[in-house]
């Protein structure tokens, strides 16, 4: 038991962490560099105002035509990021750990509502596997490596919520979430979630190109 | 004679009562949480004799220490005092606020030792 958590507190953590921001780090660079050797031209494309006026249409809920045509997905989608940023961020076990181990914290949230987002992120994940099930067009497009990413990123949340009220295996959750939450942030740099770190980009060159080039909007 | 029967009655009474409050801590079950105004977690396990028995803790100052100019005193101890009349709950200094004084010292303890609990709900537990 001891052993174990030390493990996962020490070693696993900080491999974790190192992967995480040394693999964003490196699909940031590789970007760069692929647009620079292969289409340089698009950074003459590039425009901050149209970068940004695309990006704040994406950004807020419904006000891009995409986001009107499907509301529940839209708010489903919407619900779910936001919960699953915020709530590892400023749940108070987390700050809590990370005063223990650096004397230093920030601002927790109160422990109903983050309970509460927990819950949210569980149940739009629920949601997006039950669309992928019974969906046609979306299950046309569904592999396996789509059945994995949402169990990454579910496993960390589900676990949380049992240990946080303690409910059947406390130990056996607790190490669990701690180990699963290390495999998504591996996982983030190196699959598709790594959506996280390039999707502003695509959204920014896309703005710039239909706002710059061919004055039109993408949104 | 009924007087004095009176007298030693209450007299042990008070002694009684003064002997339960010296004392209290062989029947401390939870470290009291009362101090934090509106509790996150459940008030943690602590059976205060048993666990330093079982522990095998024989000094007291190793919870109950005390400093004086950032020196830890070895041979004084402060049992008399609880943890908040020193530990404020907001940090300040070197001094750690009052529930990383627990923290750092029960799990501190139990990490370095390999042995007592370390994950949050096995001390506040539901
Ligand atoms: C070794 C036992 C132990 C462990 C493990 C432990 N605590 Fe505590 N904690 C205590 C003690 C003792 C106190 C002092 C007051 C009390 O009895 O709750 C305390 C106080 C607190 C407080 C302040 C009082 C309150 O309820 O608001 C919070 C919050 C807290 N702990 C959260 C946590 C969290 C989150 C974890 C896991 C990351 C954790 N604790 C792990 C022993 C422990
Ligand atoms: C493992 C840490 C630890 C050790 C060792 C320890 N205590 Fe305590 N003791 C505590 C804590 C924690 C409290 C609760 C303090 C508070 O509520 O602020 C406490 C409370 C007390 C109290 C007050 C009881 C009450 O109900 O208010 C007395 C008296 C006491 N201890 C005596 C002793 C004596 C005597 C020894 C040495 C034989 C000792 N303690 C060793 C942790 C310890
Ligand atoms: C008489 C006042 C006093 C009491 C009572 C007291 N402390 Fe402290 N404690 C201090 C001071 C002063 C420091 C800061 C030491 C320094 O300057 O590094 C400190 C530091 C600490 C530290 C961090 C350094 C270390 O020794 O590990 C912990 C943990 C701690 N206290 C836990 C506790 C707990 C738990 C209790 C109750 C059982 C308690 N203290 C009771 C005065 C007190
Ligand atoms: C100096 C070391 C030390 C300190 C300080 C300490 N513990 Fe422990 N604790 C232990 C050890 C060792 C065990 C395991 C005992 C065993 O396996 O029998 C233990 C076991 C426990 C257990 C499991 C049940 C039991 O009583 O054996 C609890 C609960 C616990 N500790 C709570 C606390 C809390 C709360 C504090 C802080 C107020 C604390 N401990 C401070 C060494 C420590």
């Amino acid at each position: 038991m001891h052993t174990a958590y030390d493990m996962l507190t020490g070693p696993c953590a900080w491999t974790a962490f190192i992967l995480f921001f040394g693999g964003c780090l490196y699909r940031l660079i590789k970007m760069l560099w692929l647009v620079w050797k292969k289409e340089r031209f698009i950074f003459s494309y590039m425009s901050l105002r149209y970068s940004l006026r695309s990006l704040v249409h994406w950004m807020v809920p419904f006000m891009a035509v995409n986001w009107r045509r499907q509301p529940v997905l839209t708010i489903a989608t919407f619900a779910f990021h936001l919960c699953l940023i915020l709530t590892p961020l400023f749940v108070s076990a987390h700050i809590i750990l990370w005063e223990e181990a650096w004397q230093f914290s920030w601002w927790m949230l109160p422990d109903g509502l983050a309970d509460a987002m927990t819950m949210v992120v569980i149940v739009c994940a629920g949601y997006f596997f039950i669309r992928r099930l019974v969906s046609p067009e979306v299950r046309y497009v569904t592999g396996p490596s789509d059945w994995i990413i949402l169990s990454i990123v579910a496993a960390p949340f589900i676990s949380g919520f049992l240990a946080y009220h303690q409910w059947f295996a406390y130990r056996f959750f607790t190490m669990f979430h701690i180990f699963s939450g290390e495999v998504m942030l591996v996982a983030i740099p190196f699959t598709r979630l790594s959506h996280m770190i390039i999707s502003p980009f695509t959204r920014a060159y896309m703005g710039s190109e239909f706002g710059k080039i061919r004055h039109a909007r993408d949104w | 004679m009924k007087k004095s029967i009176g007298s030693i009655l209450i007299l042990c009474t008070i002694f009684l009562f003064g002997w339960v409050s010296v004392h209290s801590q062989e029947e401390m079950e939870v470290v009291d949480n009362s101090v934090f105004d509106q509790p996150r977690r459940t008030s943690s396990l602590f059976m205060h004799d048993d666990h330093n028995e079982s522990a095998g803790i024989e000094e007291c100052h190793v919870c109950h220490h005390v400093y004086e100019d950032g020196e830890l005193l070895e041979d004084e101890s402060s049992e008399d005092s609880s943890c908040s009349e020193c530990h404020e709950i907001d940090a300040s200094g070197d001094m750690p606020g009052l529930m990383m004084a627990y923290h750092l010292n029960c799990k501190g303890c139990h990490l370095k030792e390999k042995k007592g609990p370390v994950l949050c709900g096995e001390c506040h537990h539901k």
